[in-house]
């Protein structure tokens, strides 16, 4: 049975790289084929120091992408050990083979079509019960997304923004959508263009929604398209009325006005009562000087005749 | 700062207060205005990114926003200073206030970027001209003795307040968005208002020349009398000139490492985290340094003008410290020395303002601070772009910081020219003569306004 599936992994690898070769599929289920077209072709490989290790695969076209695995096996060195490769948790079919120990070290490797979104997730590959290195296979994500709500006023235009990391290749277009309860609805600018405008630039993408109603309040999706899928980014957005920051502004003019009133209020008193107790005072400064203010020392409460 | 000056002064006619009572009030008042009008100017950056994505705008055109709105603050504060001499302190800045506050309750409605310039540039920008210079004079003609510790705690509200109102901006903008966030802005800069009522209206000190000049009509015109308030005179006595030539020299270069300290140790290797931690701590050291310089100059050891020459010396060569500290590669090195640089920066501003009634006398000062500020602001506009280009041309920092720590190096230099400069004690201080002349009468105010050459021979007393 191991010959016959080493026979087979020869074959597919061979027809990767020389399009003639017509695979014979012997065996009762056959492994995924190549598509008709020539993919391009990819490797990652990982290396396993500790219990388990995870690998990021940023995927952006359809590829026939080889995964490696390498372990550098436990105490117990056994000559041969159990491999199997698992998508999302469930075990890929025939995929399991016995693994020899080469070099001191353990290898697996598979080659695995990924064509569409239904490709990508979390490929594992297992080495007995023990060791396991999981490969994460998703298009890039979206890095700069707001996570604080975008707050708008009704009747004012919100500009919500999606952007992709520079470093990361540019998606093909971008979409919005917006849920509608449980549903995601696409915006499509030609249906009501006077109320919302895309932009798309690149790596950015711009959502304009003019005439804001506290009805455009909710969550709305920027997803960046893809050859191989798409990654979508979530932006709440919220429509508030002039009033709420109206309130806080008043309760400050309120501060400030009964400020200033107490202040001249205490500066009335004070003087009403240093008027009538400092006229004798102000005729002496006036002798003094041509007028000119004066001030007595350690106290400051004496009102001047310029007011 | 012997003895024999604070009874001198407590006799002289200048509304110069005690230290302490009212004046400590009023460092409050100026604490919270100048937190109101430079914290919040410092801190505008958190709304640009708001302003570039609504507005589609540049970051450039943005930018615009402050500069237009430090240019107006600067360009009008001689209007302030002529407005307290010929009317009541204490309106102005009231009036200042609202301005201030009626700019940026506007700017929440604007739907283009020209609305916003003309809003929180023109229109605040004109408020904050009328508040600052207005609120530094006044609280240094209640002090004598403890003048620049009263100013050193009042500036360091600028650096405090910009610690506290950048999480309080990126709080209101989340919550409010820019439009609510400028909005409930406005509202805190009416603060103002009461600060402004804090003053008493006795403290003005230029009654003598509206008595004066009421009594004599046909030889007072308008024209004369406008000069008198913005104290053009100034603009022909030497120690002023000299003064604000060095003061101008020193605001070419003050500004430098603020702007590009960061930008210089990312490039010389320093991580993000690492270059803004430095800036903060280069923060930190400027308000310790305004409010020790200000405790320290009033202990009276040195005059204020060589305290003054020292800390813009000390700066200018930290300044040029600073590429030779990072460009070693020396995390601490850069650390220390700008740590130093904050400290001494942060000391001169205290000493700055201080020296002014010490060269004009106090009664001329409130237009001697606005003058000043007019001009050393269009000195300050040179700094940066200067800077930038150096960078542009050379490719680093280290010529431009050369070159602004050579401003300030020339600033101690210039300042040294000054009269009666190497002298161990501070001359008898320009107001005493102003006293004589009050009894001579009306003479002494056509002569100060007319014939000034003369004159100036008498007023040069630093």
């Amino acid at each position: 049975m191991t010959a016959s599936w080493k026979q087979l992994f020869f074959q597919i690898l061979l027809l990767v790289f020389c399009r003639h070769i017509n695979t014979k599929t012997p065996g009762p289920t056959p492994p995924p084929l190549v598509a008709d077209s020539p993919l391009p072709t990819d490797v990652r490989s990982a290396i396993l120091k500790g219990e388990s290790h995870t690998e990021k695969v940023e995927v952006v076209n359809p590829v026939n992408l080889t995964l490696e695995c390498t372990w550098a096996g436990n105490r117990d060195k056994q000559p041969n050990i159990t491999g199997l490769w698992r998508k999302d948790g469930e075990e890929i079919e025939n995929s399991l083979l016995m693994v020899q120990l080469e070099n001191e070290q353990y290898n697996l490797r598979r080659v695995f079509n990924i064509v569409n979104e239904e490709s990508l997730g979390n490929y594992s590959c297992l080495f007995g019960n023990e060791a396991r290195i999981d490969f994460v296979l998703a298009a890039p994500h979206i890095g700069e997304v707001r996570d604080k709500p975008i707050v708008g006023y009704v009747g004012d235009t919100a500009v919500i923004l999606c952007k992709m990391e520079e470093s990361k290749p540019k998606p093909s277009t971008w979409n919005w959508y917006r849920t509608n309860g449980t549903n995601k609805e696409q915006i499509l600018t030609a249906a009501e263009p006077h109320r919302y405008k895309i932009v798309n630039e690149g790596e950015k993408t711009k959502l304009l929604v003019h005439n804001l109603t506290e009805a455009d309040s909710g969550s709305y999706y920027c997803a960046a398209v893809y050859p191989i899928g798409t990654t979508m980014g979530h932006v709440e957005l919220k429509v508030i009325t002039f009033f709420e920051p109206l309130k806080p502004f008043l309760a400050i003019l309120v501060e400030v006005i009964i400020l200033v009133a107490a202040i001249l209020l205490y500066e009335r008193s004070r003087s009403k009562k240093n008027y009538a107790a400092g006229n004798e005072t102000n005729d002496q400064s006036n002798t003094l000087t041509q007028g000119e203010n004066n001030e007595s020392e350690g106290s400051s409460s004496m009102r001047q005749r310029k007011v | 700062m012997t003895d024999v000056k604070p009874k001198a002064e407590s006799q002289s006619d200048e509304a110069e207060g005690p230290d302490g009572g009212w004046g400590w009030v009023l460092v409050g008042a100026m604490f919270v205005s100048t937190s109101l009008v430079f914290g919040l100017m410092r801190s505008l950056g958190i709304f640009f990114v708001e302003f570039v994505q609504y507005f589609d705008e540049s970051a450039q055109a943005i930018s615009w926003i402050s500069s237009t709105g430090l240019a107006t603050q600067q360009f009008f504060s001689p209007l302030g200073a002529a407005l307290c001499n010929a009317y009541n302190t204490r309106v102005v800045v009231m009036i200042g206030g609202c301005l201030a506050g009626l700019g940026l309750i506007l700017a929440s409605q604007a739907t283009r970027l020209v609305h916003l310039y003309l809003t929180m540039g023109v229109i605040s920008g004109l408020g904050w001209g009328l508040v600052f210079t207005p609120m530094v004079a006044t609280v240094m003609a209640n002090f004598t003795r403890r003048r620049t510790l009263a100013l050193g705690l009042g500036f360091s509200s600028i650096g405090l307040s910009s610690f506290a109102f950048n999480p309080l901006f990126q709080l209101l903008v989340e919550k409010y968005a820019w439009r609510g966030a400028l909005l409930i802005l406005g509202g805190l800069s009416l603060n103002i208002v009461p600060c402004g009522a804090l003053i008493r209206p006795q403290r003005r000190s230029k009654a003598p020349a509206k008595v004066d000049s009421e009594t004599n009509p046909p030889r007072a015109s308008l024209l004369q009398r406008v000069s008198s308030y913005l104290e053009l005179s100034l603009l022909f006595e030497r120690p002023y000139i000299t003064y604000t030539l060095g003061v101008s020299l020193m605001n070419v270069g003050y500004f430098v490492p603020y702007f590009h300290l960061v930008a210089h140790s990312r490039q010389a290797g320093f991580s993000e985290y690492q270059a803004a931690f430095v800036m903060s701590a280069a923060g930190a050291s400027d308000i310790l340094g305004r409010v020790a310089s200000g405790w320290f100059s009033d202990l009276g050891l040195f005059r204020l003008i060589h305290l003054l020459s020292m800390w813009t010396f000390l700066a200018g060569v930290f300044i040029m410290l600073l590429p030779v500290s990072s460009l070693s590669g020396s995390y601490a090195a850069l650390m220390v020395i700008s740590l130093l640089y904050g400290f001494s920066a942060g000391a001169l501003t205290s000493v700055v303002f201080a020296v002014v009634p010490l060269i004009v006398g106090v009664e001329r000062m409130m237009g001697g601070l606005g003058l000043l500020q007019l001009i050393e602001s269009s000195a300050g506009l040179l700094g940066t772009p200067l800077s930038g280009f150096l960078k542009d041309v050379t490719g680093n920092y280290v010529a431009s910081f050369m070159v602004s720590g050579g401003f300030l190096i020339l600033a101690t230099l210039t300042m040294a020219t000054l009269p009666h400069f190497f002298s161990c004690r501070d001359p008898p201080p320009p107001q005493k003569r102003s006293l004589n002349d009050k009894d001579k009468g009306l003479h002494s105010e056509l002569e100060q306004i007319n014939s000034l050459p003369a004159d100036t021979n008498h007023r040069e007393e630093l």
